[in-house]
């Protein structure tokens, strides 16, 4: 099972995790041209800070015991328990945002422009080996490895 | 030597180079591609803005404004204007210190080795110096050129009018964008980008076709022309390239920079007895300089005036670390940019040395000379005194890397305004009626600076230039374009087999290469006479002619600035990679769509050396159906 792994004190805060994530989700090829001021573009993750004043990357964890899974009632949220991967079938969503409510980690958000799917990380599924947010840390501070447990 | 010393070199077009660097052990830039390769989405779209303690503040959907309520249209307008401004006060530098030597050279009654072209350049000016000596008609010359320089902001330069084709002049007052004093200029676009003040992202690129006309008008075109006073009109030749033109049995000096006339005294000073003595004291068999960058563009377009000193042009920017790693460059005189700060650890290992006659381009291990025109013959025994002193003690150390088989001995030069009229018999009828006839399909001047993103050293800007001449488009180049074309082989006249079938023939009858190498980035402005030239051949203005503008593989400021005046003269301008604005949905339509109602020109982003080819062609043939040519 692969896994994102997070080490927040490599983070500098460049947020381009977050740019990676909007690129790899529009549709064309390239960062030119990613008009960052579009309503219509939306991150999968994010760059907090804690009181100390600590970057904190937040990703989709892809959860061993997956609430946002746990408490879809339409099956639209499932743990692949080949891949480890918690998958989203826009098709099959209801739009109940139970899985908002119940991501330990605030990462899961309904979509900003019309409010009827959820925003959610598919490890870029469709962009070969690595994620892009992965791909695109300058500093190392996210980094996929194989994990034993599920 | 660096601790992350990567092993994996970027590519290059030039496949011998990019051996011979993979090969090096030392780190160069090609080495250091691969760890700078990640990088930030926002400098990439230009919304990040550090003008203020607030910042530095990022455009993302969920912030879509700074502290300070810019926006990302005027955040990109600000660093995009701050960047042409920076970039135009380099090329401005670069004509005060010519017009100042030339100045200096008319008062001490100097060498002046192109009065032609001086009586060219006073008609050109309209500048009255009926029964004057050539050093009377240089000193009205160089007056007039500084008088506009240090004109305020609200006064317009004089100059302007002479030096811009008509048409163009006409539409620029139209359009109230004629600039003031060139150095005033840059000072109100830095001031208008500074914290809080303009936030207009429309006026900001406005300014910055004022800072290209000034560029350009100044610092380009007026640059070469000077310096053809001073130095000697380019002829058409032969000459070889490449590092095959270092000659370890000569104490070798590598030349960096821009700024032809400051070497004037010292290129001379090389087959001076004392210094032909000094280099054979030392085990030599003289001094040689080696040319490298665009300084070395102009030594080689001048070569008919320097074959005594001067073999040829080694290669562009990204290469002045392979010429200094072949061990046999002895020292490193720099004058202005493209000067690497790689070169410094090179230097450093190999015993280089380093001396810097212009301050403003001070290298940190170099050695500062006071090299003003007073002073230049002291302070050229000093350099070759040192020079030799390195020479000496360094070679019986340093292990020689010679590439003899890299580059050719075969590449066009010597092309400017005056040459290559001159070639076609004093008139551009024969070109005209090429182009008219469409053996000629079109014109494209593939400019500008080398880079190392995207593909790789020179990849796209070789590419695109072939694609474009197997569809019949001539090239013309200028700037470090020019120092990856030529080692390529493709200003070579065998290159002609490369061409599309009708510009084969063209080059197979006059004997020449299907790309023509005009030197130096400032010989853009060389470019831009020959475009009004034929305009007004033609009755028509500029951006009706089948021309487009090409800067593949542009790589810093001062290209943007170049840039900047190819929109103001109404050009299509390519890129291959775009100038930090796309996170600007105003300054995108601007540059890319509303510039066509504005100047006639357009800004063109690809990448891809094909596409990039195809969309150029469409708008070469466009422009020839406009002209009833198709």
């Amino acid at each position: 099972m692969r896994r994102i792994l997070i080490d927040s004190e490599k983070c500098l805060g460049c947020k381009n995790c977050s740019i990676a994530c909007m690129q790899s989700h529009r549709g064309e090829d390239g960062v030119a041209g990613l008009n960052l001021s579009s309503q219509e573009l939306e991150s999968r993750n994010t760059v907090l800070m804690n009181s100390k004043k600590q970057y904190k990357p937040l990703f989709c964890r892809h959860c061993s015991k997956p609430g946002c899974a746990k408490s879809c009632m339409s099956g639209a949220m499932v743990k692949n328990p080949e891949t480890g991967l918690v998958e989203y079938d826009y098709e099959k969503c209801a739009a109940c945002f139970m899985c908002v409510m119940n991501c330990p980690f605030g990462v899961l958000k309904p979509d900003r422009a019309s409010g009827t799917y959820v925003v959610k990380c598919d490890f870029c599924a469709d962009k070969g080996s690595n994620p892009e947010c992965v791909k695109n840390c300058p500093t190392g501070a996210i980094k996929v490895e194989e994990v034993t447990t599920v | 030597m660096s601790q992350r010393f990567s092993c994996v070199t970027c590519a290059s077009a030039d496949k011998p180079l990019e051996r011979f660097i993979g090969d090096l052990p030392m780190e160069t830039s090609f080495h250091r591609v691969e760890s700078q390769e990640i990088k930030c989405g926002f400098g990439l779209d230009g919304v990040c803005c550090r003008l203020c303690a607030n910042g530095p503040c990022r455009i993302t959907p969920d912030s879509p404004k700074g502290v300070c309520g810019a926006n990302a249209d005027t955040i990109v307008g600000r660093n995009f204007l701050r960047a042409v401004a920076a970039g135009s006060g380099c090329y401005i530098h670069v004509i005060e210190n010519t017009a100042r030597n030339l100045k200096s050279t008319a008062l001490a009654k100097g060498e002046l080795k192109g009065s032609k072209a001086l009586d060219k350049l006073c008609a050109m000016l309209g500048i009255d110096v009926s029964g004057q000596d050539i050093y009377a008609k240089a000193l009205k010359v160089a007056d007039a050129v500084l008088d506009d320089l240090y004109k305020p902001l609200f006064e317009k330069m004089t100059l302007t009018e002479n030096l811009a084709y008509k048409p163009r002049f006409d539409r620029w007052q139209e359009l109230g964008i004629l600039p003031g004093g060139a150095k005033s200029e840059i000072v109100a676009g830095l001031v208008k980008t500074s914290t809080n003040l303009n936030s207009d992202p429309v006026d900001m690129l406005l300014h910055c076709l004022r800072l290209g006309i000034s560029t350009g008008l100044y610092g380009l075109t007026l640059t070469n022309l000077l310096n053809d006073v001073i130095l000697g009109e380019p002829e058409i030749r032969i000459a070889p390239v490449g590092l095959r033109v270092i000659d370890p049995e000569y104490i070798n000096i590598m030349l960096t920079g821009h700024q032809h006339s400051m070497i004037a005294y010292l290129q001379e000073y090389i087959t001076s007895d004392a210094a032909i003595q000094q280099a054979k004291a030392a085990g030599a068999k003289g001094f040689k300089l080696v040319g490298c960058t665009c300084v070395g563009q102009d030594l080689q377009v001048r070569g008919a005036h320097c074959t005594a000193f001067y073999d040829g042009h080694a290669g562009n920017n990204f290469t002045s670390e392979a010429i200094l790693a072949t061990g046999a460059i002895d020292a490193v005189i720099t004058e202005f940019n493209c000067t690497l700060p790689g070169i410094e650890p090179i230097c450093d290992a190999l015993q280089i040395k380093q001396i810097c006659i212009d301050t403003i381009a001070k290298k940190a291990n170099a050695d500062v000379v006071d090299y003003s025109f007073d002073k230049r013959p002291e302070a050229t025994v000093q350099i070759f005194n040192e020079v030799a002193a390195a020479y000496k003690a360094r070679r019986k150390d340093v292990e020689l890397r010679l590439l003899p088989e890299h580059g050719n001995d075969s590449t066009l030069t010597g092309l400017s305004e005056s040459s290559l009229k001159g070639f076609l018999g004093d008139t551009w009828m024969p070109l005209i009626e090429l182009i008219a006839g469409g053996q000629i399909k079109g014109l494209a001047a593939v400019v500008g600076c080398s880079n190392l993103t995207g593909e790789g050293h020179d990849v796209l800007t070789v590419k695109l230039t072939e694609e474009l001449i197997k569809k019949d488009i001539l090239v013309l180049t200028a700037g470090c374009s020019s120092g990856g074309i030529e080692n390529c082989g493709l200003m070579s006249p065998d290159a002609a087999e490369l061409a599309g079938p009708n510009l084969k023939a063209v080059c197979q009858k006059l004997g020449i290469p299907p790309v023509l190498n005009f030197g130096p980035c400032l010989a853009i402005g060389r470019l831009e006479i020959i475009a009004g030239e034929i305009a007004q051949a033609l009755n028509i203005d500029i951006p009706q002619l089948p021309l487009v503008l090409s800067a593949p593989q542009w790589l810093e400021e001062q290209a943007l600035a170049d840039g900047a005046f190819g929109l103001a003269l109404g050009l299509p301008l390519h890129l291959g990679l775009p100038p930090f604005v796309t996170g600007s949905p105003i300054a995108v339509q601007v540059l890319c769509k509303d510039m066509i109602e504005l100047t006639g020109g357009q800004v063109l982003i690809n990448g891809d050396a094909a596409e990039s080819a195809n969309l150029l062609e469409h708008i070469i043939i466009q422009k020839r159906k406009g002209l009833n040519l198709e």
